[in-house]
């Protein structure tokens, strides 16, 4: 079975890793995964690895979630590649600026794996 | 876009929209049930308190105080490691904790989780410090506890448009 690469974007380590047990518990395996702490760091391994997912969270230092999307487009980064946002916003208007930024899909926090499990994995099979 | 925020006060400084929150955050995130307690609890020396401010029409925080114990055991939910100390992962899953009940909170009103920003989680650890607001516009402060752990959420609104 095709491994699936994932890069995610949090600045908290622990929300990172909840993350990825969460892929793994929607039946995402296996699994590689890349970790960043900030979209600055994430389009750094952007230029290094092939990833098949991208999930980011939206408030975090340096380079926020939805600048990090506009550079991955400015920059012709991860084409093509599905990008989820999981963050604590939830209004209306921050679904709204991250689906015009290029994200195919959104998940607020507090999450469950059942959630991940039904944003996520309709898009990584239909890569 | 809503230029003010003081028709939703009585929605904005509902307690039950922090208790609603809190259970929301601890039984999908740790999968734990908290259940709020009457009266502050019993304070420990050494604390850990988390902080996300909010800006726009509503300026203020979010608080997240425990004892370094109850903040070991959260934690420790959270990621399924053990710790020993209060160490940069204890701190990190704290300050995630708190920045996931801020925006929990803010979103159980449309129109405050469309004005109102969060910052990035800041993390204060030691002993015999208090918090001190000036006049705030509302407050509200309250104790929780799971597993013999309790610990304490604070909303804090110091400016309402």
């Amino acid at each position: 079975m095709k491994e699936t690469r994932t890069l995610i974007v949090d600045d908290s380590t622990v929300m990172r890793k909840i993350v990825e047990r969460s892929l793994r518990q929607a039946g995402l395996d296996p699994l590689v995964v890349y970790e960043a702490g900030s979209g600055t760091e994430g389009l750094e391994v952007l230029k290094t690895k092939k990833v098949d997912l991208i999930l980011s969270d939206i408030n975090m230092p340096l380079m926020d979630g939805l600048e990090f999307l506009r550079q991955l487009r400015a920059q012709d980064l991860a084409t093509g590649v599905p990008v989820v946002m999981i963050t604590t916003e939830s209004s209306e208007e921050h679904v709204k600026q991250a689906i015009q930024a290029g994200a195919q899909g959104y998940i607020r926090k507090p999450f469950t794996a059942e959630q991940v499990k039904e944003r996520v994995l309709p898009l990584v099979n239909a890569i | 876009m809503a230029e003010s925020l003081r028709e939703y006060l009585h929605l904005v400084s509902d307690p039950k929209s922090l208790d609603a929150s809190v259970e929301e955050v601890f039984q999908l995130m740790l999968g734990v049930n908290c259940q709020r307690v009457p009266g502050p609890i019993a304070d420990d020396p050494e604390s850990v308190t988390a902080m996300v401010g909010f800006g726009g029409l509503l300026s203020g925080a979010c608080v997240f105080k425990s004892g370094s114990s109850a903040a070991m055991k959260i934690a420790a939910q959270m990621t399924g490691m053990e710790f020993a100390t209060v160490d940069d992962t204890v701190k990190d899953g704290i300050g995630e904790i708190c920045n996931m009940l801020a925006g929990a909170w803010k979103g159980k009103v449309p129109e405050l989780a469309a004005h109102c920003g969060l910052s990035i989680p800041a993390v204060v650890t030691g002993r015999d410090y208090e918090l001190r607001v000036l006049s705030p516009e509302f407050k509200l402060h309250h104790s929780y506890s799971f597993k013999e752990t309790a610990f304490t959420v604070a909303i804090i609104c110091d400016g309402l448009k």
